[in-house]
């Protein structure tokens, strides 16, 4: 048994007992802690982005540069500046331009993309092709996935009642939903447990250092 | 009442004790359960250690927080603990969102331990946040010089070997993100799609699921997903005489492995008392 | 003699890397042997007297694409291919030069660009149907909409107040704009029913938009005077700090019904594991698809992924928003029709392959490669 002699491995080990303190119920280990972090967030955060984009990226350039191109920093400050218009009643709606300028360019990056990585890929991805069928293993899988795919969509088409039979896939889709449900919560299962193992090996080995 | 509608009511912090305790004595007590290789980390592994040689450098990217360190820190080790063995270029990214950039950090300095002879500059490069999320992953197809300007260190990157060669995708053989989020997609959307560059991916248990069909459609070259997908990753290490250091992932599965029989069983008497009672309700 | 005739067969070609801004020059190498070891690639442009070195060539695809940035575009540069074999090393130098050029037109976007114009242009029409008619267009009732009332309902008999927790995405998210709506209805139910509601919010932004849409539902249900501003509430913007800040709130509060709506993340089983432990009657809505099987274990009405967005233009009626849907109805229908045709062209080819006739087939595979 070695116990850490560090002082920040002792601050995180009693911070993560105060917020596994809430298991057992509220209290004001678990208070102090959720609030520290909500706090330490925040300020992390600001510092972060005032020394990684603010300075090096606006201030720098404009301060210390000598291109003439750095005066093209000014449009975007602008812009950005529009944001705190919020702060204000009488000027809250300039928050528009900022928005609508980072909407429109994100839109337009991300649409494209988005169909050809999200749909067209994935719909070539669906259509069955010989080497999907290749062996009987195979193509009954490719098959369900075939299945799964179309009535599932059809539980998400909106226009018509789900009668006949529209009603049966979607009743059909919502299987499939539910077993993908099912599958993804076994995952997540995992998961949440890597994350207690995660901080126990923190706890026995780094803090206590009771295993190897 | 009877013990199934005992077992129905049980106070939560039982299964609490419990399910800590499963993960406890694994803890100090290994069993040392082997470790079974699954395609997709296979081919993530092969894919990189193919890369030994050739002209192109992996871009491992560190798109996690502390929330999902356990998972995925373990993966970032491992990865360039691989790339630093094989001698392969790597550029280490910390990440689309400001608080990424310590785990990179981390990464970095647990990998690094058995490898004194790797130059910094040289051999990996170590890049800081910026801003511009979707962005950056566009503006770097252009040029990571133009994108980043300088490393995690204030280093001007047009100064070190490395990235004087590495300025976009096209001398990036792969780029892995680690990510428990969306971000994967972006890389896939931005980075694959748009400039043909290749996209592996580590991820929490949590978001596998949602990433396989990615996988299947060969947008992603292979995945490592959750704790198993780091171990394994840390298992083919291993066999392949690659220094691993303190196993974590590995060391964890254990403990993985008794908690979910744990939970099954849970799962298993939660079903028979739900009908049982139920059952005996309709009679009554 | 014969290593001469296995040599003499490859080729080297040097061309403008296609649908690219420019500035780039691919190097392919033809007929190469397995036995290559290693190839690297030169490069020369006019006035210079020896090769330089520009990289290696893959050995895998034998193609390099040259994008250093030296090249100029509308300038020839020329390339020799050095092919180490176990024994030998032997130098091909490509047949022509290569110009790299911009390209105004990225054939390769063509499927993006002709789905774009069609998704778009239906989208386009049915919100200007729904503009001139909004209740002529049908959208199917989701059932957990009635739930709404039940909640606020319920949680007013048992004297506890309504959350209303917002998801982790800006007010650019389409989950988001849904969500506010979903909450113009709750905080009316709830100025009806005269109980209190709490409005967590991670973004900024989305806070602001919340109060407006909480102040216009109390002014719609007859009671401007109850609407407080201070309900409406900013927590962090840290995932995890708000899961923490939101856990809290509900354990101290311990409300009577939950509305998370909106893009979760990771956080969405600690709030609806929490949510469920107060004994919330909780209804959940997001598009995060890898979060839907945690509210729907921890729940007790999700509204799954698109169905949020369709609850929202059900109550809205809003014609932007219904005509999105509506449009976005028959973007589905065209992919599903796009799927049957590839299955059964698919399937028909196969068939009459084998039967000798590669015709259909050579169709399908020309359709798959269009995506």
């Amino acid at each position: 048994m070695h116990i850490s002699t560090n002082p920040w491995v002792w601050i995180a080990a009693i911070l993560t007992l105060a917020i596994y303190s809430f298991l057992y119920k509220d209290n004001p280990f678990y208070k102090f802690a959720e609030h520290l972090f909500m706090g330490l967030s925040i300020g992390y955060g600001a510092v972060v982005l005032w020394y990684n984009s603010i300075i090096p990226r606006l201030w720098n350039p404009l301060a210390h540069g000598t291109s003439p191109s750095r005066f093209y920093l000014l449009i975007p400050i602008a812009i950005g500046l529009l944001s705190f218009g919020i702060f204000s009643k009488k000027y809250s709606w300039l928050i528009k331009y900022p928005l609508a300028f980072s909407v429109g360019a994100y839109a337009g990056f991300s649409i494209p993309v988005t169909f050809e990585a999200s749909i067209f890929e994935q719909i070539s991805g669906t259509i069955l092709t010989k080497q999907m069928m290749a062996t009987p293993w195979l193509a009954i899988s490719n098959l369900i996935m075939f299945v799964g795919v179309i009535t599932t969509i059809t539980y998400f088409y909106f226009s018509k009642h789900h009668k006949g039979l529209l009603g049966k896939s979607a009743r059909t889709g919502i299987v499939f939903l539910m077993l993908a449900f099912g599958a993804s919560f076994g995952y997540t299962v995992m998961a949440r447990i890597s994350l207690l193992i995660g901080r126990m090996q923190f706890l026995l080995h780094d803090w206590l250092g009771i295993i190897k | 009442m009877g013990f199934w509608d005992r077992f129905l009511k049980i106070d939560r912090r039982w299964v609490f004790l419990v399910v800590w305790i499963a993960v406890v004595i694994p803890l100090l007590k290994p069993l040392g359960l082997p470790t079974h290789i699954t395609p997709p980390v296979k081919k993530l592994y092969d894919y990189i250690d193919r890369m030994e040689g050739e002209d192109k450098a992996v871009f491992l990217s560190f798109d996690f927080d502390p929330s999902t360190m356990p998972e995925l820190l373990p993966m970032g080790v491992a990865i360039i603990r691989h790339c630093f063995a094989k001698k392969i270029p790597i550029i280490v990214y910390g990440g689309l969102y400001p608080q990424f950039v310590g785990m990179a950090k981390m990464a970095i300095d647990m990998a690094k331990t058995d490898f004194p002879d790797i130059v910094y500059g040289k051999d990996y490069v170590f890049l800081g946040y910026v801003p511009g999320l979707s962005l950056v992953i566009l503006s770097i197809g252009e040029s990571i010089q133009g994108t980043f300007g300088n490393d995690y260190f204030g280093n001007r990157l047009d100064t070190l070997p490395l990235t004087m060669h590495v300025d976009n995708y096209e001398k990036i053989g792969i780029v892995v993100d680690l990510s428990g989020s969306s971000i994967p997609a972006s890389w896939v959307a931005y980075a694959y799609q748009r400039y043909g560059c290749r996209i592996g991916c580590g991820t929490t248990a949590v978001s596998a699921a949602q990433y396989y069909p990615y996988l299947q459609t060969g947008q992603f070259v292979g995945m490592l997903g959750g704790l198993k997908g780091a171990a394994e990753y840390e298992e083919l290490l291993e066999r392949n005489g690659i220094p691993t250091g303190r196993r974590t992932a590995t060391i964890g599965m254990d403990a993985q492995s008794v908690v979910h029989l744990l939970i099954i069983l849970l799962i298993i008497l939660g079903n028979i008392g739900y009908f049982y009672v139920r059952r005996r309700e309709r009679r009554a | 003699m014969i290593l001469f005739i296995l040599f003499s067969t490859i080729t080297v070609k040097a061309f403008d890397t296609p649908n690219d801004g420019g500035g780039s020059i691919t190097i392919k190498a033809y007929n190469v042997p397995e036995t290559v070891k290693k190839a690297l690639v030169y490069r020369k442009t006019e006035g210079d007297t020896t090769y330089t070195l520009a990289g290696v060539m893959s050995i895998l695809s034998y193609r390099y694409v040259d994008a250093d940035s030296t090249i100029k575009n509308g300038k020839p540069y020329y390339y020799r291919v050095d092919f180490y074999f176990p024994d030998t090393v032997i130098s091909v130098v490509s047949d022509s030069p290569g110009i790299a050029y911009a390209q105004w037109y990225d054939k390769s976007k063509t499927s993006s660009l002709i789905f774009l114009i069609v998704f778009s242009t239906l989208v386009l029409v049915f919100i200007q149907l729904a503009k001139k008619d909004p209740e002529g267009l049908y959208i199917r009732k989701i059932p957990a909409l009635d739930a709404i009332d039940e909640a606020v309902g319920r949680s007013t008999e048992l004297g506890k107040p309504t959350f209303f927790v917002h998801g982790l995405l800006g007010i650019t998210d389409a989950g988001t704009l849904a969500a506010l709506t979903i909450l113009r209805r709750v905080a009316k139910k709830v100025a009806e029913y005269d109980t209190p509601i709490l409005v967590t919010n991670f973004d900024p932004i989305v806070m602001t938009a919340s109060q407006e849409t909480v102040k216009q539902a109390y002014t719609e249900a007859g009671r401007p005077d109850a609407y407080n501003e201070k309900n409406i509430i900013y927590l962090t913007y840290e995932q995890f700090g708000y899961t923490a800040g939101v856990d809290g709130l509900m354990v101290r509060e311990k409300p009577g019904a939950i509305f998370l709506q909106g893009y979760f993340f990771a956080e969405s089983l600690i709030l609806a594991e929490t949510g469920h432990s107060v004994g919330a009657i909780q209804i959940a809505g997001t598009t995060a698809k890898e979060q839907l099987p945690f509210f729907v274990a921890a729940c007790d009405y999700v509204l799954i992924g698109e169905e949020m967005l369709a609850a929202s233009s059900y109550i809205g009626r809003e014609p932007v928003m219904l005509g999105s849907v509506k449009g976005a109805d028959w973007g589905k229908a065209f992919l599903m029709g796009i799927i049957g045709i590839g299955v059964v062209l698919g399937t028909v080819g196969a068939i009459l392959q084998s039967a000798g006739n590669g015709a259909l087939m050579n169709v399908f595979e020309k359709i798959l490669a269009f995506f």
